[in-house]
């Protein structure tokens, strides 16, 4: 208590000096004054008195001077008075102070915003309460990669067994049909179990969560808003709640408002519009068979008992292969999948900073050795070595600070450029602040890069040796062989290092125009495409979803600008397609393999430009009562028919077995993702949807069609017209999903472009900085040796032999840098190797490119203060200093 | 060269038997009553009574010295007696501690 009060005080003493000092000096005097009285009543002179008095005080300056330590903070005042130094000196400095500045605060700034993203999605928690306990559960088939979903029978279970959870609830995506009150629209909601929005701890803005008597099988149908879609379908509606809405043609009640802050932090999806009960019965039936679960683990439980505690409780099936559970931190899988390319970005843009601040270091030297006098003034002042370094370091943690606020000001602009490009590759988490932890992180890089380029320039000037600085007029000493010596190591250091970004943004750029460069096996030129996917109450057989598209393809079909239509099942790179195993091929008794299964118009392969290898398309006379017919691509030919030809082969249909389906045609094979190589598969006209008799769970397969539409001119263009002439058929059937095919190619590549565009741009900001540091090296090294060229000048020395001198001296700089980088590059792409396609981590050409494009830079770079070398006049020269 | 804690606690101790009292008064008391054997570098009193200060345990203002002088006077704050008294009986108690351990004893066996 009383020491806080002391520093309070002590603080307090800071101020007021002159003030303070006085009152001291005049208790001091009345002190020895004091003294000396009684000295002079004990037989002493005035004089000899007096003396005796200061003696026995022990002086009066070292008594001021303790008193003055006690007073304030000693450290303070002296950090005070280095600051305001260090302020005067960089004022008189200005452009000195700028470039360092600057410098540190693009590599901050860079640095900066990018951890303000690994803050939010990696170090801060989920937005609920206790969010350290929830885990997200999912089942696995023994397979790796993602595992998303568990059985709704299996969730059933685990509510009522589990020992390890708290809580459990699940949700689940659904897509339904929203009519009433303005256009038709294509929604994207999501089943709750009651138990969710407690265990998020949510609280709805308007109206209530579920009721128990809603969540179960047959109950009333009952809906909670998001704040978004409340304000985006409903006008932001205060009397919304008990309000009626529809989807896919059936009445839902609505009962609550979320709060707009509230979302599921899950990397496959947006925001969910809307939530209606899960209404699963004991047992686990529901609309939905999988779902998605997290739970609240009990006080002092680990994830690894929920497993064993939840593991038994599954019911195994007879066939097929057995699952098991897969537990998991639910922030930990969120995050998870982003942590890979933000820990890159991290790691790339630091390179950035260390090569600015080697930059900065190397500018601290030249300037150290220009203040070498000083320095040696100070020291034979009494200053000793601690107290110069101290001082030295003050001054570049102060340029790094005010670094870092200039950064802050970059990241604060750049933030949100940055998380506009990134964000596709990014969990929906809380939006992205600056936040406390952003700001601390800022201000420690700032001291920190104050620390890190400071400290070899301030050793080597607290250093200096006296006699020989004072007594050498002008020239310095630091600058002698030790200084220089360090100063190339950094060049070197920092050329090494913008070799291996550069290496990594080469690999990164050669494996996205090999991926863009990919022939997907269609033409994605000029189509605009679309969804439709109809209400199935209204539209339930076969027959009348084909009617309805046959009708939207005659109707677009005859717009101005259209060249071609076509619908299929699911357009490539569309979402999902159907698969089906275990064909029953004539001939051919064990086909195993999985085939695609895609139902189209008999336009859609020639609108889609996919080449017709052999045999025919399909026709308007395949339809309803001709026989069956079937098409293929190579891929399938190849795995079935191995050399020979599938044209007129049978198969019988997986989902009828008395129908038997002839292959009447064979196209190229296209690849449905950009990553994944083509697979068979096989295309049935949706004429014959009807006797073909496909269905998938939750719908007949030719309700959910996309139209790809050929356009003469700009596709978009288009779209107006095409909905107005989709809406004349049916108002209340919704278009979704409207993209050009090249806006769905370029989406596909969306998250590599920008791992590969943030790499590049940072690569190109260390070849920049780098040349910077090389410039500044080789010039000032023609500075110092100004005199020394005007000598070898004098002496007969050509231009171009002094203009060959500086140029080696920088290439050789930057040689020993390359090398440097290619062994440093050899070795550490390999670690990016999860990010590259098609090319390998020590690509030749790559290297080869970085390695040119280095030297051309550094080259460059040294050209101009050789330039400036050759033309030294030699009678300035030497009459220089 | 006195220790800062045992100063302090003579200064609080002269301050609460003599009254108010300046800075040469109180480094006086303190030689005299030690009789010499602590002798003190008037100096370093200053510190230690802008530390009590600081501290709360002691007040100063400037007053009259006896020859009519102007001097500043320290004086015990309540805060100062109540330390003085811990302090006090804290020292008292280590002392008899130290007395009896380093005394002679007979050996208990």
């Amino acid at each position: 208590m009383r020491q806080v009060r002391a520093w309070f005080v002590r603080i307090w003493g800071l101020f007021g000096k002159n003030r303070r000092d006085r009152e001291f000096a005049e208790e001091l005097e009345a002190h020895i004054q004091l003294h000396v009285e009684d000295g002079i009543r004990s037989g002493l002179t005035p004089a000899e008195a007096r003396r005796a008095a200061i003696i026995k005080l022990g002086g009066v300056e070292p008594t001021k001077e303790n008193h003055r330590d006690r007073r304030g903070i000693p450290f303070l005042e002296t950090l005070a008075r280095d600051l305001a130094y260090a302020a005067r000196t960089l004022r008189r400095n200005p452009g000195f102070a700028a470039t360092v500045v600057l410098t540190l605060g693009l590599g901050i700034g860079a640095t900066t915003a990018i951890f303000t993203v690994v803050n939010a999605v990696l170090l801060r928690p989920l937005p609920y309460p206790d969010p350290d306990r929830l885990v997200y559960i999912a089942m696995s088939f023994g397979e790796p990669g993602d595992h998303a979903f568990s059985y709704t029978q299996d969730y059933a279970a685990w509510k009522s067994h589990s020992r390890t959870l708290n809580q459990m609830a699940g949700y689940m995506r659904f897509q339904a049909n929203f009519t009433g009150g303005g256009e038709a629209e294509r929604i994207t909601g999501a089943y709750a179990t009651l138990s969710l929005f407690p265990l998020l701890g949510v609280q709805p803005v308007m109206g209530r969560t579920f009721r128990p008597e809603e969540d179960r099988p047959g109950g009333p149908p009952v809906a909670i808003l998001s704040h978004a879609f409340w304000k985006r379908r409903f006008g932001g509606d205060p009397s919304v709640i008990g309000k009626s809405l529809t989807l896919d043609a059936s009445p839902y009640t609505v009962v609550g408002v979320l709060p707009a802050t509230f979302l599921i932090p899950d990397r496959h999806e947006s925001d969910f519009d809307l939530w209606v009960p899960f209404a699963m019965s004991e047992t686990g039936k529901a609309k939905s068979i999988m779902l998605q679960v997290v739970g609240r683990l009990k006080p002092s439980v680990g994830i690894n008992a929920v497993r064993s505690d939840l593991e038994p409780l599954m019911q195994q099936f007879r066939r097929g292969p057995k699952r098991s559970v897969v537990v998991s931190d639910w922030h930990e899988r969120v995050a998870g999948g982003a942590r890979r390319s933000l820990v890159l970005f991290l790691c790339a843009v630091s390179f950035v900073l260390f090569i600015a601040c080697v930059n900065v270091a190397n500018l601290l030297l030249s300037r150290a050795a220009a203040r070498d006098k000083e320095m040696a003034v100070r020291r034979a002042l009494g200053a000793g070595k601690g107290r110069v370094l101290r001082q030295l370091l003050t001054e570049s943690m102060l340029l790094g600070v005010l670094g870092g606020i200039v950064g802050l000001a970059l990241a604060f602009w750049g933030k949100n450029l940055l998380i506009a490009w990134i964000s596709r590759n990014l969990p929906a988490l809380a939006p992205i602040r600056l936040d406390y932890r952003v700001l601390a992180f800022n201000l420690g890089l700032g001291l920190l890069t104050g620390v890190a380029f400071g400290l070899a320039p301030a050793l080597q000037a607290s250093q200096v040796q006296l006699n020989e600085s004072l007594k050498e007029a002008g020239r310095s000493a630091i600058d002698g062989r030790s200084g220089h010596r360090l100063r190339n190591l950094l060049v070197v250091l920092e050329v090494g290092l913008a070799m291996v970004l550069l290496c990594g943004a080469g690999l990164l750029f050669k494996s996205f125009l090999r991926m863009r460069g990919i022939d997907p096996g269609y033409r994605s030129d000029r189509i605009l495409t679309l969804n439709v996917n109809l209400t199935l109450s209204q539209y339930p057989k076969p027959l009348d979803q084909t009617r309805f598209f046959q009708q939207a393809i005659e109707r677009v079909k005859v717009l101005p600008g259209v060249e071609a239509v076509g619908a299929g099942t699911s357009l490539p790179l569309g979402g999902y397609s159907m698969t089906v195993s275990g064909l029953t091929i004539e001939g051919k008794p064990d086909a195993e393999s999985m085939v695609s299964l895609t139902m189209v118009s008999p336009d859609y392969l020639r609108t889609l430009g996919i080449p017709l290898v052999l045999g025919r398309y399909f026709g308007d006379a395949d339809r309803e009562g001709a026989p069956t017919v079937v098409m293929v691509n190579e891929s399938f030919t190849r795995r079935f028919f191995p050399g020979e030809s599938s044209l007129g082969r049978r198969i019988l249909n997986p989902a009828k077995k008395t129908n038997w389906m002839t292959v009447v045609g064979v196209v190229r094979d296209i690849r449905p993702w950009p990553e994944v190589a083509a697979a068979p598969e096989m295309y049935l006209s949706y004429l014959q949807a009807e006797q073909v008799h496909l269905r998938m769970t939750g719908g007949e397969m030719g309700s959910e069609m996309g139209l790809a539409i050929r356009t003469s001119g700009d596709p978009m263009s288009l779209l107006a017209a095409v909905r107005s002439q989709i809406a004349l058929i049916d108002k209340s059937q919704p278009v979704h999903d409207v993209k050009t095919l090249d806006e769905r190619r370029a989406g596909s590549l969306a998250p590599r472009r920008v791992t590969m565009l943030l790499v590049v741009t940072f690569a190109a900001l260390a070849l920049v900085l780098g040349s910077i540091g090389i410039y500044g090296v080789v010039s000032y090294s023609v500075g110092r040796r100004t005199h020394e060229i005007g000598v070898r000048m004098a002496l007969g020395a050509h231009q171009s032999q002094i203009l060959g001198m500086v140029l080696r001296n920088g290439l050789g700089l930057i040689a020993a840098g390359v090398g440097v980088g290619l062994a440093a590059s050899a070795g550490l792409t390999r670690l990016i190797s999860s990010e590259l396609w098609g090319v390998s981590p020590t690509d030749p050409w790559t290297f080869a490119t970085v390695v040119t494009v280095l030297a051309a830079s550094g080259f460059a770079a040294c050209l101009v203060p050789a330039w400036r070398a050759a033309r030294v006049d030699p009678t300035r020269a030497l009459r220089y200093e | 060269m006195v220790w800062q804690g045992t100063l302090a606690l003579m200064v609080l101790k002269t301050l609460d038997a003599l009254g108010p009292l300046h800075g040469y008064g109180i480094a006086r008391r303190i030689e005299q009553t030690s009789r010499d054997l602590l002798s003190v570098n008037y100096g370093t009193l200053y510190p230690a009574l802008l530390k009590l200060e600081q501290e709360g345990y002691i007040r100063s203002e400037w007053g009259v010295s006896e020859n009519n002088r102007k001097a500043k006077y320290y004086k015990l704050t309540r805060a100062g007696r109540k330390q003085l008294a811990r302090e006090a009986h804290q020292w008292k108690q280590a002392t008899t501690i130290m007395d009896r351990f380093l005394s002679p004893t007979k050996e208990v066996s």
